[in-house]
């Protein structure tokens, strides 16, 4: 009896699977069918607007591409992203830890709060690079140099949304801890830290999205290594399809790190309804 | 025993004359152990106010609290709360909300987790230790805030207009099986409530507060005998005490 059930799916497989996409691709595809229709549609349209108005500045997609499998091939790609990343886990990390850290102490006690909230948002507001030449005063053509470039775009968005997090918990549930008996870290622990966690990821997910910005930038405008350095290089040969397939790759990076902090923040607030 | 004397408890603190309001004001009460005393009277009479000073919770200015001899300065584990809003954890299940006080005196994770269970199937909640609170009714939710209380064995139980958001069914419901858990395992319980039928059908003596500051008006013995059934709710003896609180409660609710 067992054998013949799990004899039967093998024999139907052989046959049909060669035909098919597999499993995963199709029901990935069937889940996101508007979605992966707007993206051949917008990839359509831009293939026949650079094909029909031919502006130097618009290169038919299909270019775009090209110069982007050119750039897997020759491996010149892959290096300059490792260097862009390994930026961008270190500034994010760092923004991530003192986020939290500012955060939870300005949304749990008032005078905290009081002290750095009007620095908090001036730099939240200030366009972060203005401090380029800052650090680059300070740290030379370091890595450093584009990691406090990425820690001062990611941190205080992080600050601010942890902030709001902690202060908004229901203070019902910080009174109830209390009357157990919970001492302050353990009302950290228990009470705040897991009620605030939607609100915080929501700062993380804006966070991370600034870090890559950030890392681009940083490496545009003073360390000129990697992606930025790329970009601002063949930005300055007017080379279009190269500058676009290096923007592919950081909205792909943009798209990768999102997802992986949508990861996290399901896993750890599935509780939200 | 809980003993309260001329305590006073003003908000906006003692120093700032306008703008500050007298909430408690010479509040003396005694609780004997093991007796259940149900709290009413108008809205913001600060019955509320009163239960977080027993807890613990909010400090006090004048006057003094004792519990067995020992004076209030904190919340303490021979007191339990059991909310109005519940205050359950949303992201934790049932079972994990229960051992939340257990937990937090230190008790092994084996023998709180025992002990919760044992709690969860007395209020009748057995099938849904694994249930987050959003997934259940207020009326369970509830239950789930009394098992929490009930685990850490607390001498004295605060509860907070524990029925106050209930439907009127749920609210009969959760009441008998309060005073079963109570007949079954006695406790010294302070009830703030709203409701005058659950005050006479709950408690042992019922205190009456007047409108802000709340003093104690009166202490109202309840010459019903245990344990209490519905049919007691047709008896002359609580329909008179029913019917002497809302007297009284008519003159103060002037608005």
């Amino acid at each position: 009896m067992k054998q013949e059930t799990a004899e039967q799916p093998v024999v139907k497989s052989t046959t049909a699977e060669k035909m098919r996409l597999p499993p995963a691709l199709r029901r990935f595809l069937r889940n996101n069918a508007l979605e992966v229709l707007a993206l051949l549609g917008g990839a359509a349209i831009w293939e026949a607007l650079g094909w029909g108005l031919g502006l130097q500045w618009l290169p038919p997609f299909s270019k775009v591409m090209e110069a982007l499998a050119q750039f897997m091939h020759s491996g010149v790609i892959l290096a300059n992203v490792g260097t862009s990343l390994q930026a961008l886990m270190i500034g994010f990390g760092l923004s991530l830890i003192m986020g939290l850290v500012v955060g939870a102490l300005m949304g749990r006690y008032r005078y905290v709060e009081k002290a750095l909230d009007v620095y908090v948002h001036a730099l939240f507001v200030c366009p972060s690079i203005v401090f380029a030449p800052v650090f680059f005063a300070i740290f030379g053509l370091s890595d450093a140099s584009r990691i406090a470039i990425i820690v001062v775009y990611a941190m205080f968005v992080i600050v601010i949304n942890t902030a709001t997090a902690i202060r908004t918990v229901d203070p019902s549930l910080v009174e109830m801890a209390r009357a157990f008996g919970c001492r302050e870290h353990q009302i950290f622990a228990r009470i705040l830290l897991p009620a605030s966690l939607p609100l915080v990821f929501a700062g993380i997910r804006l966070g991370m999205g600034r870090a890559v910005k950030g890392m681009v930038n940083g490496e545009m405008l003073i360390a000129f290594v990697g992606l930025g350095a790329l970009a601002q290089k063949y930005g300055a040969q007017f080379d279009a399809a190269k500058v676009f397939a290096i923007a592919m790759v950081v909205l792909i990076i943009g798209l990768f790190t999102n997802w992986l902090v949508q990861t996290f923040e399901h896993r750890l607030t599935s509780w939200v309804d | 025993m809980i003993r309260v004397r001329g305590l006073s408890k003003q908000f906006g603190g003692v120093d700032h004359g306008n703008g500050s309001v007298l909430a408690l004001s010479e509040i003396d009460l005694e609780v004997r152990d093991n007796e259940f005393i149900t709290v009413i009277g108008p809205s913001g009479c600060g019955k509320t106010t009163l239960l977080r000073i027993i807890a613990g919770l909010i400090p006090y200015d004048r006057g003094e609290i004792t519990i067995d001899g020992k004076p209030v300065t904190g919340p303490g584990p021979d007191r339990a709360v059991v909310f109005q809003n519940f205050a359950l954890m949303p992201w934790a299940d049932v079972l994990a909300n229960v051992t939340f006080g257990l937990e937090i005196r230190g008790t092994p994770k084996d023998e709180s987790q025992a002990k919760a269970k044992e709690l969860i199937k007395l209020v009748g909640l057995e099938n849904f230790e694994k249930r987050l609170p959003k997934e259940l009714s207020g009326g369970m939710q509830q239950r789930v805030g009394l098992a929490r209380a009930l685990a850490v064995n607390p001498k004295i139980l605060l509860m907070d207009e524990p029925f106050g958001s209930l439907d009127e069914q749920t609210r009969r419901l959760l009441q008998e099986q309060l005073l079963r858990l109570w007949e079954h395992e006695r406790k010294t319980v302070v009830f703030i409530t709203h409701s005058m039928d659950e005050a006479v059908m709950l408690g042992d003596r019922v205190m009456l507060m007047t409108p802000r500051p709340g003093r104690v008006k009166e202490m109202i013995d309840v010459p019903l005998k245990r344990p209490r059934l519905r049919e007691l709710e047709k008896s002359s003896a609580f329909l008179e005490v029913k019917e002497y609180l809302w007297e009284n409660l008519r003159v103060m609710q002037v608005e």
